[in-house]
């Protein structure tokens, strides 16, 4: 004990290296709380939906109540979803700035509407979010390379090291120390922050503890980088030179290139092809008979095989039905659109096992509920809320039965998905 | 040529060869070339696919709009178009926002939609990592180069006492400082060749080089010179404040890592917290409300439309809409779209507004590290930047209200009213008008900014790229009377 004691003693007399340390906890807080920030401004965002939501709808139950038209309330009804961030997602905001978390459904053709974005000022979303996932990803190596760049070669620039060597419980064991040490500081200034603003934020204590053994894991990985530098036996500033290029490459230079190889190897469907072809095939049913439209519609969905046939007017229900028409024609397109974009994302992830800085990246996005599979998972829940809200209207066009403004309460409410069933 | 500049070359010469003997440096040099002839050759390829994709997709959607049956135009309305918006030649160079704004959109009635399939949601996390761009290599790997190959410039001669021996040869602080800085600079300029070449070759494919883009790519020239030069200048600054070279390289790479990954990320969050933007959910339900207090055709009690009714009435000097010269139902299609579109206006401007202060604060802090001054200077050249996006959007816009409500008027003018409300079996027929009119439609081109608007907007960053040329330049004068005093 009192050779670590030692340790600390030596280490904390270093005034550049302890400014480091409190650098390195001051800029782990302050990407903490401005990811706590963001979150906390989504929820804000989420809480405000039902004023606005019973404001808008109220217009529309007022508006459909002259008709009680089934189809009307559908046709001008929008239906809020939403993904509220997991609780982790404060210090990994993934995708969140990007794609939306909030989106707003009609009953009709869903392909038209479910890659729709939300606001955002690209300019601001371009470089990247300052949240905990960049200061560990991006900023601790460096901090690791300033800590320990010079361990032994400083030693020896010193002319201390063959002293050092020949002491009781020197040499190796001396360095151990030291390393392990510096190691500990390292995840302290992350991980203390990080544990506090986890249990504000009421993380789960597992999810807690991953993060916690990840931080150092990844630390490790750039200790045992700089100590193998160390061992090439060069200069101290030949040492940081070499270790800050390769951070360079692992952290800046090689993921973009796997970027633009991905991209290259695995070509994904547009999407906007699967939105031109559903308008086509939406729209086309004005040009065709409707019984066709009615046929094959029943056809896919023949539990409203039983309605009453079209009369010589306008009837909303054929409208829906072509709408559903095009989106079960995109059907195929869909599915290999998005296969094409988990293949990307599994590539980028299996590229996590070799490049530490993308392996811990996508770690944390995953726990954090923010990666695409999340994004998708969002996609899918709005899926199902679709298929509930179309049943629903369905319910009163093809059965005819009128709409009536208390009605309106009995629409299909959105659920938010519960966080307890995360998988890695 | 007087004697003095021989010292300063003979230095410069020197240095240089130094540099030629560290191998790490020359090895890493290599790398950056290669490094930018792959960025150069990615980055034109992927703008070229793009710009091969989105045309391809331009035409399909122009040939299906022409391609439509007799329709009532108020189908067409609803079928509305798809318009995909091309890269600029420039983007090979710097897409900007490129990947993160949407580039396909669908325009209809009564609705502004979103651009959509923007690349950061097509592509795996890595994207998120940065892009492989010229413009990254030139703003995030070339400072660190030439930070590797100059921190010790002066650092190194005044820790092992060389530089005494330098002055006692006869050159003066200055003309060792000069010959330092004319070593880095050549390699700051090696160094850039590759990316300039790469632009110049971008700007060769048919279109580009038009003379309107001569401005703007001058002006990024000009800025990516500066801000290397810049960055050579600070480099010699931190050499010659610091006492030993290994201080000096700790120092640079920390003010590197600051200016050019901490500050561009702290920035915007800064930003977005200071001016809030309005989401779509309460823009559209804002609007919504406009709507419900300025009119609502669907209502016929609605006092607007009422007045509206009887100011038409009154133009055509008649009592009932049947008697009207025109089918009413596309000069009431024709008020509202204009109300919806005004309001649509409006809140796009809002939007924009906040974004532009949002991003007038990262401009702010850009102050600070001159890497957010030059990339704005880039992406406003390249017209890849929010600006460029937002001509999109606007075009976009002008052309949507433009098409519907040509096919309102051909509405008011070509169905008649009593066709268009009648529901007999032939009704149908006669509401429609002949698919001809589609093809006449103008399709959307996007017209590209001139060069005049585009250096234009680069010229704030370019100011700020000199401002640090020029503060660097005079804190090393003053560092170099001081230089070698202490040691």
């Amino acid at each position: 004990m009192n050779l670590w004691m030692q340790e600390w003693r030596l280490f904390s007399r270093q005034r550049l290296a302890m400014m480091a340390l409190a650098l390195l906890a001051l800029l782990t807080s302050a990407a903490l709380a401005a990811g706590i920030v963001e979150v906390s401004r989504q929820r804000a965002a989420i809480a405000a939906i039902p004023a606005a939501q019973a404001e808008d709808i109220a217009a529309v139950a007022a508006y459909v109540d002259r008709t009680k038209d089934a189809g009307s309330a559908a046709y001008y009804s929008f239906h809020p979803t939403w993904d509220a961030p997991a609780p982790l997602a404060f210090a990994a905001l993934g995708m969140r700035d990007v794609a939306p978390y909030i989106l707003r459904v009609r009953a009709l053709g869903l392909e038209a509407q479910i890659y729709d974005g939300d606001i955002f000022n690209p300019e601001l979303a371009l470089p990247g979010r300052f949240d905990f996932a960049f200061v560990l990803v991006f900023l601790a190596p460096l901090f690791v390379i300033a800590l320990f760049y010079d361990l032994v070669s400083g030693e020896r620039e010193a002319g201390r090291l063959r002293t050092l060597d020949a002491l009781p419980n020197g040499g190796r064991a001396l360095w151990r120390r030291r390393s392990a040490l510096r190691l500990a500081l390292l995840w302290a200034a992350l991980g203390i922050p990080f544990g506090i603003a986890a249990l504000i934020e009421g993380v789960a204590g597992s999810t807690i503890a991953i993060v916690l053994a990840l931080i150092p894991a990844y630390l490790l990985f750039w200790v045992a980088l700089a100590v193998f530098v160390g061992r090439l036996r060069w200069n101290s500033v030949t040492n940081a030179a070499t270790l800050a290029a390769t951070w360079l490459v692992l952290v800046l230079i090689a993921p973009t290139l796997a970027n633009v190889a991905i991209n290259t190897a695995i070509p994904v469907d547009q999407g906007a092809e699967i939105a031109l072809a559903q308008r086509e095939a939406v729209n086309r049913a004005w040009d065709i008979p409707r019984e066709d439209t009615m046929r094959r519609f029943y056809a896919g969905h023949p539990e409203w095989a039983d309605s009453a046939p079209l009369g010589p007017d306008f009837h909303y229900k054929w409208y829906f039905a072509f709408h559903q028409n095009g989106d079960d024609s995109v059907h195929d397109r869909v599915r290999a659109y998005r296969s094409g974009l988990e293949a990307r994302d599994a590539a980028g992830r299996a590229l996590g096992w070799v490049l530490p800085s993308v392996g811990v990246q996508a770690l944390l996005t995953r726990l954090a509920e923010t990666d695409l599979t999340a994004q998708l998972g969002y996609q899918d829940r709005i899926r199902d809320f679709h298929r509930r809200l179309r049943a629903f209207y369905y319910g009163y066009l093809f059965q005819a039965r009128p709409f009536e403004r208390g009605d309106f309460g009995r629409l299909p409410r959105y659920q938010q998905y519960s966080f307890s069933d995360v998988r890695i | 040529m007087s004697v003095g500049d021989r010292t300063v070359r003979l230095i410069a010469r020197d240095e240089l060869r130094m540099m030629a003997r560290n191998r790490v440096a020359v090895i890493a040099f290599a790398m950056l070339v290669l490094l930018t002839l792959v960025a150069v050759a990615s980055s034109w390829a992927h703008r070229n696919g793009v710009a091969a994709l989105r045309d391809r997709h331009a035409h399909v959607a122009e040939r299906a709009f022409d391609a439509q049956p007799d329709r009532h135009p108020h189908r067409m309305v609803h079928y509305g178009t798809f318009i995909f918006r091309p890269p600029g030649p420039l983007a090979a160079f710097d897409p900007g926002v490129d990947a993160y704004t949407g580039n396909s959109m669908f325009l209809e009635g009564h609705r502004q939609n979103t651009a959509n399939f923007g690349d950061v949601r097509q592509s795996s996390l890595l994207v998120r990592f940065g892009q492989l761009t010229p413009a990254f290599v030139l703003q995030v790997v070339a400072p660190l180069l030439l930070i590797f190959l100059g921190y010790g410039g002066l650092a190194r001669e005044t820790e092992r006492g060389t530089l005494r021996l330098l002055m006692l040869q006869g050159a003066s602080r200055r003309q060792v400082v000069r010959g330092k800085l004319l070593a880095l600079g050549t390699v700051a300029l090696i160094a850039g060749a590759p990316a300039m070449i790469g632009l110049l070759l971008i700007a060769g494919q048919p279109g580009a080089l038009a003379q309107y883009m001569l401005a703007p790519m001058s002006l990024i020239a000009l800025g990516y010179a500066i801000y290397l030069a810049a960055w050579a200048v600070l480099i010699l600054l931190v050499s010659a404040l610091v006492r030993r070279s290994r201080d000096a390289l700790l120092a640079l790479v920390a003010v590197w890592a600051v200016t050019l990954v901490l500050v561009p990320r702290v920035a915007p969050d800064l930003a977005s917290a200071a001016v809030p933007l309005a989401n779509r959910l309460q823009t559209d339900v804002a609007i919504a409300r406009d709507l419900r207090t300025m009119g609502d055709s669907h209502d016929p009690d609605d006092p607007h439309f009422a007045a509206f009714q009887q100011s038409v009435l009154a133009r055509y000097g008649v009592d009932r809409v049947e008697d009207l010269p025109v089918n009413y139902k596309g000069v009431v299609a024709m008020e509202g779209e204009r109300m919806t579109a005004s309001l649509f206006d409006r809140y796009a401007t809002d939007s924009f507004a906040a974004q532009a202060r949002q991003n007038g604060i990262v401009a702010a802090i850009g102050v600070l590290s001159p890497a957010i001054a030059l990339r704005s200077l880039s992406m406003a050249a390249a017209g890849t930047d929010v600006a460029g996006h937002r001509r999109f959007l606007e075009q976009a816009e002008a052309y949507r209200y433009a098409l519907v409500q040509r096919l309102n008027r051909m509405q008011a003018e070509g169905v008649r009213y009593a066709d268009d409300t009648a529901r007999d079996a032939g009704a149908d027929r006669r509401k429609r008008v002949s698919g001809d009119h589609w093809r006449a439609m103008p399709d959307f081109r996007f017209v590209p900014p001139d060069g005049r608007t585009l250096a234009t907007a680069a010229l704030p960053g370019l100011v700020i790229v000199v401002g640090w040329l020029a503060l660097a330049l005079t804190l090393l004068a003053l560092a170099t009377r001081r230089l070698g005093a202490r040691s």
